[in-house]
């Protein structure tokens, strides 16, 4: 189901809590929330270890009824793709669905991944049969399906593509990898011939479409990205052209099949006819920026 | 020729294209529906549809052709077609009950002999489910095109007709009528016939989405689809006449009707029909290619530019706004400003009111616009000189999906012009 706005007027939400704030997201969001007054009940890891036998208990102890809540808390896969972090992640949905069953909130956004679909896929949208091929694609999946068989409130499902910003800490092939390599090695080594095209969303452009599925207390399901593609070659380019000093983009034998993903964003233009994209090059910047200052 | 009383119950596009045309073969028609109103305003010549050449038909033909309400002028007919609106729902499964309910009225008032014709579009089943006599009842295929309505429904390709029996001779007065359209008449079983509808659509729907996907292709590596299209014509297995112009997914209404009959039967079935279900997906990613333009060119700056609107039917020479590409990308637009015009269809209630002004004419649509985009092909937009059109608009963008306007004339005049299959 595409994404269907329940609120008849925007608005947010005059509480909204966001369980795993303490990651790249959730720092954004919550900033970029409290800037616009709402009150953020910001919870990570410190507050609760969603994982704990009875941590829906110790959830509950921080939920109220009609709260939005933001579930973005996760075991990313550079902490691992195995068995493990895999039913370590479906444990916190599992205690999370619970408090929320709970605590009757008035709508819930599940922040997932584009890992649900196959990269056999190049052109995806909110059509695309979800094909998890690996047990961090299979592990969202899941959790999605926990969400919205478990809360009876609106839930929106929301499928990033690869994000990036300057505090991000999940080194995934992306801007971010790019830049610390360029930073620490002076020079950037890509797959192959860097042939592969990726969506790649500034942070800040994620948390504001989150915002404003809090705003429209949006169901359904929506994929978070740009519609634009880039190569890694062109991206590479980017990311030396934001140092001073010359930065070498080093190419090497291609090991892997070449693999395109490009997104059809229509679902996200028809939800949010008015949102504009921060332009890629703007985002670079600011993430270099943002290293320079010693965010990374 | 013999002359051959016939009547048309249900006065739908269908229905009033196909009596104005039997009168103009100089066959004795009437034209019945028990909607009185409907009645009164088509014997003043007042028509409720518009396809080129109908009104003139109509008017030079009254000698032949009238209207009524009473099922006493149905008794006379020798020939009865059956020929209400087929409603579908979002889903595309057709509702057929308008015309079994049509067969049910007429049917017990037949003068003996008489043959009763199902010209409406039915699912495979339908007739045999009727339970009528074989020698009375048949089916008959329409090609209806809107646009193009009365001319096919004049000059058919051929006939393909339903029967229970294919191997008996059709009635006399029945074969006489089809006959005076000098084309050949195919008969066939029932289930033969009403699915044979369903595969014409279904060839054009492949022609159409390999277009459409080739097209897009072009725009993504520098081809020129326009330069494609002739060499295809003159490929013998594929034709001259075949749907191989690229536009913006299928609409209308009944081309989607019968691929989603095809799904929902070879689910039922246990046939693959993923190439069908492939078709459906194409059509509902091209139908949002304007939508994808403005985005890339103009709406990604967070402006907020106007945007002009030429047609708001789906396809030319027609009133209808179902499944109208120009209604979906207004309805996506909402927020912006809209200026939009076209010459016979009407913004549909879906769309608010207010948020979209409706132009004096087409030209007046250019008017302090940042964009201009071109929906519907109608004819009258081909005649827009781009010179105007520039010296008209606030920006220079002209999207023209069905190249309704020469695009070396556009560059000439300055315009930036983007048309489908073309980078």
């Amino acid at each position: 189901m595409a994404l269907e706005h329940t609120n008849p007027e925007p608005g947010l939400p005059q509480r909204v809590v966001l369980i795993g704030a303490g990651g790249f997201v959730g720092q954004v969001l919550t900033a970029q929330l409290e800037a616009a007054d709402t009150t953020v009940v910001a919870l990570s890891s410190k507050d609760v270890d969603l994982a704990a036998d009875g941590a829906d208990v110790a959830l509950s102890s921080f939920l109220k009824e009609g709260d939005a809540v933001v579930v973005l808390a996760a075991i990313t896969p550079d902490k691992g793709r195995g068995v493990e972090p895999f039913i370590k992640n479906i444990n916190i949905a599992s205690n999370i669905a619970k408090a929320l069953s709970a605590s009757n909130p008035s709508h819930v956004i599940y922040l997932s991944s584009d890992a649900v679909y196959s990269m056999d896929e190049a052109l995806v949208n909110e059509d695309t049969p979800a094909e998890a091929t690996d047990l961090y694609g299979a592990m969202h999946l899941s959790r999605e399906l926990i969400f919205k068989s478990e809360v009876k409130a609106p839930v929106a499902v929301l499928r990033p593509t690869l994000i990036f910003g300057a505090a991000d800490t999940h080194n995934s092939y992306g801007p971010n990898r790019l830049r610390r390599m360029a930073r620490d090695k002076g020079a950037i080594t890509l797959f192959g011939g860097g042939e592969e095209t990726r969506d790649h969303i500034f942070v800040n452009d994620v948390a504001a479409l989150i915002g404003e599925v809090l705003a429209h207390r949006s169901q359904g399901l929506l994929n978070i990205a740009t519609g634009q593609s880039l190569s890694y070659l062109d991206l590479a380019e980017m990311v030396a052209g934001q140092f001073s000093e010359n930065v070498e983009v080093k190419l090497t034998d291609r090991q892997n099949p070449i693999t395109y993903r490009k997104f059809d964003v229509v679902e996200l233009h028809k939800a949010f006819p008015k949102f504009a994209f921060t332009p890629v090059e703007k985002g670079l910047a600011d993430a270099h920026a943002g290293m320079l200052a010693g965010a990374e | 020729m013999s002359k051959v009383k016939v009547a048309f119950v249900g006065m739908t596009h269908l229905g009033l294209n196909s009596a104005a045309a039997a009168a103009v073969r100089g066959h004795d028609v009437v034209g019945f529906d028990p909607d009185q109103a409907l009645v009164s305003r088509l014997s003043e010549g007042n028509l409720p549809v518009a396809e080129p050449g109908l009104d003139d038909a109509v008017a030079n033909h009254r000698d032949l052709l009238r209207f009524s309400s009473s099922l006493e002028d149905v008794r006379a007919a020798d020939v009865v077609y059956v020929a209400p609106d087929v409603p579908t729902d979002d889903e595309g499964t057709a509702d057929v009950q308008p015309v079994r309910s049509l067969v049910e009225m007429v049917s017990p008032v037949l003068k003996p002999g008489a043959t009763l014709v199902v010209l409406s579009q039915v699912q495979p089943g339908f007739c045999v489910s009727l339970d009528l006599p074989g020698d009375m009842l048949f089916y008959q295929v329409e090609t209806l095109v809107f646009g193009q309505a009365l001319d096919r429904a004049l000059n058919p390709e051929r006939y393909i007709v339903g029967c229970s029996a294919p191997e008996q001779p059709l009635p006399d007065q029945y074969q006489a009528l089809l006959e005076s359209y000098d084309c050949p008449i195919l008969p066939m079983k029932y289930e033969s016939a009403e699915l044979a509808k369903i595969a014409i659509n279904c060839c054009l729907v492949a022609s159409v989405t390999t277009a459409n996907t080739l097209a897009e292709l072009c725009e993504g590596i520098g081809a020129d689809w326009s330069e494609i299209v002739p060499a295809l014509r003159l490929d013998r297995r594929i034709g001259q006449h075949s749907y191989i112009v690229p536009g913006l997914g299928i609409s209308g209404g009944n081309l989607e009707r019968d691929l989603a009959a095809v799904v929902r039967m070879g689910a039922a079935a246990g046939t693959d029909t993923s190439s069908i279900a492939a078709a459906i997906s194409n059509s509902r990613y091209r139908k949002n290619w304007v939508l994808r333009q403005l985005h890339d060119k103009v709406l990604h700056a967070g402006t907020k530019p106007q945007i002009g609107v030429l047609g708001i039917a789906y396809k030319k020479d027609t009133a209808s706004v179902k499944n109208s590409p120009s209604v979906g990308l207004m309805l996506a637009l909402q927020g912006y400003n809209i200026v939009a015009f076209d010459p016979v269809a009407k913004l549909p209630n879906e769309i608010d009111q207010a948020t979209v002004e409706l132009a004096e004419s087409a030209l007046a649509v250019a008017d302090n616009s940042d964009v201009v985009v071109i929906m519907t092909p109608w004819d009258e937009f081909s005649k827009i000189a781009p010179a105007e059109l520039i010296k008209r608009m606030k920006g220079k963008l002209l999207i023209d999906p069905f190249a309704v306007i020469d695009g070396k004339l556009a560059h000439m005049a300055g315009l930036e012009y983007h048309t489908l299959g073309i980078r």
